[in-house]
């Protein structure tokens, strides 16, 4: 039941909480000043009870008096018959009735009543007898005694009067009692205002101190348990569960209850996370990972930098990290190291580190300098990798690649060597064979044919050679190749052309197919070496008055040339030996005499210039052999048939008398121009001076249509002399020649040069200059 | 003065380790009607020789076992002099093009490889001897102007 209340009372909110505080000390307050004012209204009636009772006991006593006097004065008057007896009496019959009727209004007691009643009566009566008396004494006159019925009224008055007295004195009794028992009660409801006043003052106090005692258990306590609770959530302390009203208070509390646990739970993530993170740098092996405090000390150590190094982690946290180097200057190249850290955040080398035994290895290190927020350098982390077997190989791979260069070259060398080895001497045997031959007239006919096949012979080992060698030097990679942008046309044209003898020889026709000409890049001489070759092959295995057919066209983006012969074709078995050194088809073996290297040489050579060589039989179906070979493109899209068309221009100087001033020290130069003038501008007169100063004054007498000027003159510097050029002749335009292309870049054009050309000059170059600059000048 | 001579008065060093191939020359030579010819297979004693002889041409194998040809064909330039025009054609089994740019950046008139035709070796050795014939007489037009 108080659990219940008390539960009540601590979800009641705040405000109700306030309001009840407040209200109970007030109740009882107002409950007070009702209660006294309930006293006092008592206690005012009560003394009005005792004043009317008071003033009831008068009347009556008043009432007795005037009766009394009365009845003496009318005794008085019936003795001496003087009037002035007679006032008592008069007075009474006067107030008497006002005061019984005043009486009878306060009276309220009912005995008193009927005294009253009764005193009225007699009072009357007492009044009759008096009148009564009086009108005898009129008319007797003097002679009282002698009239009897004075007597008998003078008894019956008195009997009246002491019946009055008697009946006065009873009232006043009860007057009395009454007033007593008034007082009494008075007295009593006195006694109770001091008792009642007490206990409201008790209660009041009683009351306070329970409303505090209310607001200190529901509201101060709370709250001073919830700064405690407040407390140990700064310490980051978990906060118990516990009942809690419903109130602000108990919200707060449950709020806090939930932070505590969302922190716990957190807290709880971070120590998990950080857990996982250590073990996994811990358990990291094939990097050691560790940490370094800002002097360098080793303050943590994984498992792949124990297994590198050789160092257990008790056994190095708290030593210098300039251990792991080393050689005497440890200490300094590694503080070298972390200087470089802190300097650039983080810091790179390779090198030889020593391991807890004593052995080297080859590190890759990693040092990064760790700064907290505020950029205070909080120490190190250093990775390092053992990269030893890395660099082993990375030796062996250099080592190999030496001597791969060294074979190369000693390669190099004995192809050199090889060819003039196997040169010298059959220079010598076809020098004297030539002679021989030209000395014939006077030999024999025998001997006249086998200085022929001495001569035919050495030819052929001749070809031989070179073309081993030539296969030798592609393979060696030392066939240098000067790729250009080639017009295959042109160059199947010379093939062609070339080719035709010995095709006549044979009855041959060649057939060229000059409908595309792509232009490819490659060497032009190894290009036509590949198109006679197989021109020869084409030929050479023809039949007697056969046809051989040359063809190109572009094909995803690569050019292919056929050449196509109406032999007998090639075994498909044997096609994949065709390129193989020394293969010579068995059917043309017997009358030709190549030196059987044609084809794996034109291999190479189009392998060398990233291209590709193949057979296929021809795709027509007749008999016979088509060989084709691919070759790239070239990248400039311009075609040599602009070439022709650019120099054709006609250059406007050409056309016109022209006075060219040449200001230049250098003779070579100097000649140079003129050349080129004289061959360009057949009409132009050339005027050269070697000096600033004379070359300003030729200009003067001359009037030149242009000038060329060199900037590096022996007295002037030509910078002047374009300025002195540019005031005097504004319009005059000047190209500048320098030899510093560093000078080549400065703004001369704000400075009134036509153009800058640099040296050597560039004919083309100076044609174009001359032309803008006079064609500028003539509009 | 330095009196006129014909083409076939001109003095020829020929220069080769071989001495088939010094053979092969003298005979061609010969059968040009060059009388004046002089054979040396050892390189070393070249610009002694030179010296001595005073050749109108020489002919300059590249490739000998005892000396760089370069090296010699630079020094034979260089003992010649810039004021001076004695052709030297070099004799090469040597059929690279670097060979080539070589020889003829270090001096040398002409390059013939060998084996060598020799109507075309004929024929070169008539031109360089023809120079050699034309700078004379301009050098005697200058000495006697």
């Amino acid at each position: 039941m108080v659990r219940g209340i008390a539960n009540w009372w601590a979800n009641r909110p705040l405000a109700t909480k306030g309001l009840v505080v407040v209200a109970v000390p007030l109740l009882i307050f107002l409950g007070s000043v009702a209660a006294l004012y309930a006293i006092s209204r008592q206690e005012s009636r009560a003394e009005q009870d005792v004043r009317l009772t008071i003033a009831i006991q008068n009347d009556v006593n008043e009432v007795h008096a005037l009766l009394a006097e009365a009845s003496s004065g009318v005794r008085g008057y019936l003795l001496t018959g003087e009037p002035r007896f007679l006032e008592p009496y008069q007075r009474a019959e006067q107030l008497v009735p006002q005061v019984t009727r005043r009486l009878r209004g306060a009276i309220r007691d009912a005995e008193a009543s009927a005294h009253l009643a009764r005193i009225e009566a007699l009072a009357g009566q007492k009044r009759e007898g008096l009148s009564v008396l009086l009108a005898a004494r009129r008319r007797t006159g003097a002679d009282i005694v002698a009239d009897p019925t004075i007597a008998a009224g003078l008894a019956a008055n008195k009997q009246v009067l002491d019946a009055l007295r008697g009946e006065i004195e009873r009232m006043q009794e009860r007057e009395r009692e009454l007033l007593a028992a008034r007082q009494d009660r008075l007295n009593e409801v006195r006694r109770n205002g001091l008792f009642v006043t007490g206990l409201l003052t008790l209660a009041g106090l009683v009351g306070s101190l329970f409303a505090v005692f209310l607001f200190s258990s529901g509201i101060v306590r709370r709250v001073q348990r919830l700064e405690r609770d407040a407390v140990l959530l700064a310490q980051g302390e978990a906060l118990p569960e516990r009942e809690v009203g419903r109130d602000e208070i108990g919200l707060l509390a449950v709020r806090m209850t939930e932070a505590s646990a969302l922190l716990r739970a957190r807290e709880q993530a971070l120590r998990e996370g950080e857990e996982r993170f250590r073990l996994v740098i811990e358990g990291v092996r094939d990097y050691g990972i560790f940490a370094l405090d800002p002097q360098g000390h080793v303050v943590s150590w994984n498992t792949g930098a124990e297994r590198i190094k050789g160092w257990k982690a008790e056994e190095i946290v708290g030593r210098h990290f300039s251990t792991f180097y080393p050689g005497d200057d440890a200490r300094e190249r590694s503080m070298r190291n972390l200087a470089d850290a802190v300097r650039d955040g983080r810091t790179e080398d390779e090198g030889w580190r020593i391991r807890k035994d004593g052995t080297l290895f080859w590190a890759n290190v990693v040092i990064t300098a760790l700064r907290d927020e505020g950029g205070e350098l909080r120490g190190f982390s250093k990775v390092t990798r053992d990269i030893t077997e890395r660099r082993r190989a990375q030796e062996a791979l250099e080592h190999a690649r030496q001597e791969a260069e060294e074979a190369s070259t000693a390669k190099s060398v004995f192809l050199s060597r090889m060819s003039h080895e196997l040169r010298t001497p059959l220079n010598a045997i076809l020098g004297f064979a030539q002679l021989m031959e030209l000395d014939r007239s006077g030999r024999a006919g025998s001997e006249a044919a086998s200085i022929d096949q001495i001569l035919r012979a050495g030819r052929h080992l001749l070809a031989l050679i070179d073309e081993v060698l030539d296969i030798a030097r592609i393979e060696a990679g030392k066939l240098g190749m000067d790729i250009i942008p080639v017009p295959l046309g042109e160059t199947m044209s010379e093939a062609v052309g070339l080719s035709l003898p010995e095709a006549e020889s044979q009855r041959i026709a060649i057939i060229q197919n000059v409908g595309h000409q792509p232009v490819v890049a490659a060497d032009r001489r190894r290009l036509l070496q590949v198109l006679l070759n197989l021109l020869s092959n084409a030929i050479k295995y023809n039949r007697p008055g056969g046809e051989v057919a040359i063809s190109a066209a572009v094909r995803d983006g690569r050019a292919r040339v056929e050449v196509t012969d109406t032999g007998i074709g090639v075994d498909p078995e044997q096609a994949g030996d065709l390129f193989q050194p020394f293969t010579r088809l068995a059917a043309g073996a017997a009358r030709t005499e190549g030196t059987g290297l044609g084809l794996s040489l034109s291999r190479a050579l189009v392998e060398a210039m990233g291209g590709a060589i193949g057979y296929t039989p021809r795709a027509d179906g007749l008999e016979g052999a088509c060989f084709w070979f691919e070759l790239p493109l070239a990248a400039q899209t311009s075609t040599p048939e602009q070439v022709p068309a650019k120099a054709a221009r006609a250059w406007p100087a050409a056309s016109r008398r022209l006075t060219i001033l040449l200001i230049e020290d250098n003779l070579a130069n100097a000649q140079l121009i003129e050349a080129v003038a004289a061959r360009h501008w057949p009409r132009a007169h050339i005027v050269n001076a070697m000096q600033a100063s004379l070359g300003l004054n030729l200009a003067l007498r001359h009037r030149p249509d242009l000038v060329l000027l060199d900037l590096h003159l022996p007295d002037k510097d030509g910078d002047w002399v374009l300025e002195q050029l540019a005031r005097a002749y504004p319009d005059l335009p000047v190209i500048l020649l320098t030899a510093d292309a560093l000078a080549a870049q400065a703004d001369w054009a704000s400075r009134g040069a036509a153009a800058v050309l640099t040296k050597p000059i560039d004919v083309a170059a100076l044609l174009e200059a001359v032309d803008a600059a006079l064609g500028e000048r003539a509009q | 003065m330095i009196p006129p001579r014909s083409a076939t008065d001109a003095r020829i060093l020929a220069i080769d380790d071989e001495p088939a191939n010094l053979a092969l020359i003298s005979a061609v030579l010969l059968r040009e009607g060059y009388s004046q010819v002089e054979t040396l297979t050892d390189p070393r004693q070249a610009t002694e020789r030179h010296l001595a002889f005073g050749p109108d041409l020489v002919l300059l194998d590249l490739m000998m076992p005892s000396i760089d040809g370069y090296a010699l064909l630079d020094s034979l330039g260089r003992l010649i002099g810039p004021d001076d025009l004695v052709p030297i054609m070099v004799l090469t089994a040597d059929t690279s093009i670097e060979a080539k740019r070589r020889a003829l950046a270090l001096g040398a008139r002409d390059i013939v490889t060998k084996p060598f035709d020799v109507f075309e070796f004929a024929l070169r050795v008539a031109n360089l001897v023809e120079l050699r014939m034309m700078f004379q007489r301009v050098k005697a037009a200058a000495a006697l102007s």
